[in-house]
């Protein structure tokens, strides 16, 4: 029997996950009793590459590139809330035809986000098999944006005062094609993750957020409509062409008539919300108008007209995870005086301290998957036990996670 | 929870209870797509001494949502501006709130608010860190974003001397 | 395939992962790669969850100042022969972060790099073709 001295080693092991949510690496420190965690500690920062500070020299059209390079999945959505923010500061007009096309290939990301994270969530529980399915299913989406924009990630398609392609009427087939495939296959999706009986096991009354810490903690996205509480940017406020469209709120009582924000809540939420984006998109490529697509076509003009603007301005997106905001701050001069980031997950970081307390270390990756976090876990678990404390790492977890699956199918 | 104020409704909580120490209020309003639906921003500028009673205030009528605090370097201050919102939870009513703060440099301090709204935690230890504003009373203290190893004094979002120029780093350098 | 690679594979090439402080967009062109449409495993490329049973080494990522002793912990626990790849530009020369005050330096100044793949992000099939690369490499340093 080990004697009652605590030996914790400080050995670190960045990353090194071979699960498919290879996103930054983040440190989390737990404190187990027997099972059972008892609280939860988060440290941040490994990704810091001093993002804003980098843009005190750079003129609005540059940032609009390394806005992109702040997260490579959802990589639209933070040049959608920068150049939110320079429109409102400059009160530039954006022409209507390229509001709608903002609208498509917003909701076009956040579909294949949607899918990417429930082939990640599926890896987390054990299965596979749907991880490749999913994949799959997303390379045809994939297709799609290299067809309308360029290129698979990194689009570079947003700029001030408009959109840099356009939606033509010999391109509206292929988009068509696509989304038939999708809504083909959404049922095959739907009655894997809801139907399944070990999906419920693992999923149902794990890593509840209840409706009053979702709304002190201020938590954003699908992780706080699962809890019932109503925040969606494209429904509260009018951006883009979303004031023009036919949309509401989806939280999971839609399609179970109750919520109780455990996991099971959240994988519905996902789903419904990939169903709502295909009706969003058939919605604009009916009623789109013909026009300009973008209000100055000749950068050095652009440019010129911000230098002389003096004004601050914000710009609030709804991105696949939640909200984005950015902050700018315009002074007369080549570079915007403050750029102020907030990704998504920041807001939801405080939500997992409640979510994990209670539950077993088996269902760590399962919950802390289910807010789709940008973000990895570099763990390094700390156990007591019987007065001693372990190290767990990344892949002990995981195999734990696959061991409960097995031992719940059998 | 109260019935939803209008625009004009909410300006005049504000300005009823604290009058002369609000420094200004400007509202914007910007409208878009086909239909032109508009959504408002109230900027409000007001004095460090009432900041507490302003977020009580707030959160009397509705629990906000906080989104983020930004910050600027103005030479002699810092501006702290807290970006809120209200009514949310109805198709179009939502608005916009911001509310700054101005602190000597002398002296940047200013009380917290993390037990009127807990999910402020993250903000503000990222704003003591990159700023040097001291929060008083915030519930935990360590660095967020910066290694353990980063040097006391260094703010990297001031603009004068304590800021990290000398951390510059040249990746592109071929040394011949 | 690369050219000279023999005709019977004398082992699979076993892949360990890293993420230096990047934006995502390498890694999941990775995970990408291995998915039914590209379909690295046909090839016998595994990726595994732990460096002490890698062939090779994949970093991306502008290195971090948190985390550049901890790629080093992780070459030194590979066994030989091993192979580096530095996959994206940040790992390169920096791409846009190349001023940051929080940022080491490009990863060839922190660990030996056998092959470096450009693109941000690469696409799945530069990621193959840049793994079959270092396996030629591994297989010539063998015989």
């Amino acid at each position: 029997m080990s004697s009652k001295t605590t030996t914790k080693t400080t050995y670190h092991i960045p990353v090194g996950p071979i699960h498919p949510a290879l996103k930054e690496p983040v440190f989390f420190e737990f404190e187990i009793d027997g099972e059972r965690i008892v609280d939860v500690d988060v440290k941040l920062g490994h990704v810091h590459r001093g993002i804003e500070w980098a843009s005190r020299k750079r003129n609005p059209i540059q940032i609009l590139y390394l806005a992109e390079r702040v997260c490579g999945i959802c990589s639209y959505c933070h040049p959608a809330a920068f150049t939110l923010g320079i429109e409102d500061a400059a009160n530039i007009e954006v022409p209507e035809r390229a509001e709608y096309l903002r609208v498509i290939q917003g909701e076009l990301e956040r579909i294949t986000s949607h899918m990417l994270w429930a082939g990640v969530a599926a890896h987390e529980i054990g299965f596979d098999t749907v991880l490749f399915l999913t994949w799959e299913m997303r390379e045809k989406i994939m297709d799609l944006t290299e067809f309308l924009c360029g290129n698979r990630v990194t689009k570079g398609i947003m700029t001030i005062g408009g959109i840099r392609r356009d939606i033509t009427k010999d391109m509206i087939p292929q988009i068509t094609k696509s989304l038939d495939y999708l809504k083909d296959n959404f049922e095959k999706i739907r009655h894997i993750f809801l139907d399944d009986k070990t999906v419920k096991l693992r999923s149902q009354g794990v890593g509840i957020l209840t409706k009053d810490e979702a709304l002190k903690l201020c938590a954003v996205g699908p992780t706080t409509r699962a809890s019932a509480i109503k925040k969606d940017v494209r429904v509260d406020t009018s951006y883009f062409a979303y004031g023009d469209l036919d949309i509401d709120y989806i939280t999971p009582d839609v399609l179970t008539g109750e919520v109780n924000g455990d996991v099971y809540d959240r994988i519905i939420q996902r789903l419904l919300e990939i169903k709502q984006s295909i009706e969003l998109i058939e919605q604009c490529l009916d009623i789109m108008p013909n026009g300009d697509i973008i209000s100055e076509p000749k950068i050095p003009k652009l440019l010129n007209q911000l230098k002389k603007v003096e004004g601050e301005g914000v710009g609030r997106h709804e991105a696949p995870r939640g909200e984005v905001i950015h902050y700018v701050k315009l002074t007369g001069e080549d570079a915007p005086y403050t750029w102020k980031v907030r990704a998504p997950t920041y807001n939801n970081i405080l939500p997992w301290i409640p979510m994990l307390k209670g539950e077993q270390i088996a269902d760590i990756p399962i919950v802390a998957a289910s807010t789709d976090p940008c973000m990895s876990c570099t763990n390094r678990v700390g156990i007591i036990k019987d007065g001693n404390k372990y190290e767990l790492k990344k892949e002990e977890i995981h195999r734990l996670s696959v061991e409960k699956t097995r031992r719940l199918m059998s | 929870m109260s019935e939803n104020k209008t625009l004009e409704e909410l300006t005049k909580y504000f300005k009823d209870e604290f009058k002369t120490k609000i420094k200004s209020i400007d509202i914007k309003k910007r409208a878009t797509g086909s239909k032109k639906k508009e959504t408002s921003t109230i900027w409000m500028k007001i004095d460090k001494g009432v900041f507490k009673d302003a977020i009580k205030h707030l959160v009397d009528y509705q629990y906000p949502h906080l989104a983020v605090v930004s910050g600027n370097d103005l030479g002699e201050n810092i501006e702290l501006i807290y970006h809120f919102t209200v009514n949310y939870g109805e198709r179009l009513r939502e608005i916009n709130l911001h509310i700054s703060v101005e602190l000597p440099k002398s002296k940047p301090e200013i009380e917290s608010i993390c037990d009127l709204i807990p999910g402020a935690l993250i903000t503000e230890r990222e704003k003591q860190e990159f700023l040097g504003v001291k929060i008083k009373g915030i519930p935990d203290n360590r660095k967020l974003f910066l290694p353990d190893d980063w040097p006391d004094e260094v703010y990297p979002w001031r603009r004068d001397e304590t800021g990290p120029e000398k951390y510059y780093k040249n990746l592109h350098e071929v040394n011949k | 395939m690369a050219k000279g690679l023999p005709k019977s594979f004398k082992k699979a090439l076993w892949v360990y992962h890293c993420n230096s402080g990047s934006c995502n967009g390498c890694d999941i062109e990775i995970i990408a790669a291995l998915c039914p449409r590209y379909d690295v495993e046909r090839f016998g490329i595994k990726l595994v969850g732990s460096p002490r049973h890698a062939d090779a080494l994949l970093v991306t990522g502008p290195v971090t100042r948190q985390l550049a002793d901890k790629i080093k912990r992780i070459y030194e626990q590979m066994p030989d022969p091993k192979a580096v790849i530095c996959i994206g530009n940040c790992g390169n020369t920096g791409d846009v972060f190349y001023e940051s005050y929080n940022l080491i330096g490009p990863v060839n100044k922190i660990l030996p790099v056998d092959v470096h793949v450009i693109g941000c992000p690469p696409r799945p099939e530069a990621i193959i073709n840049a793994v079959a690369q270092a396996w030629v490499k591994l297989e010539t340093l063998e015989a």
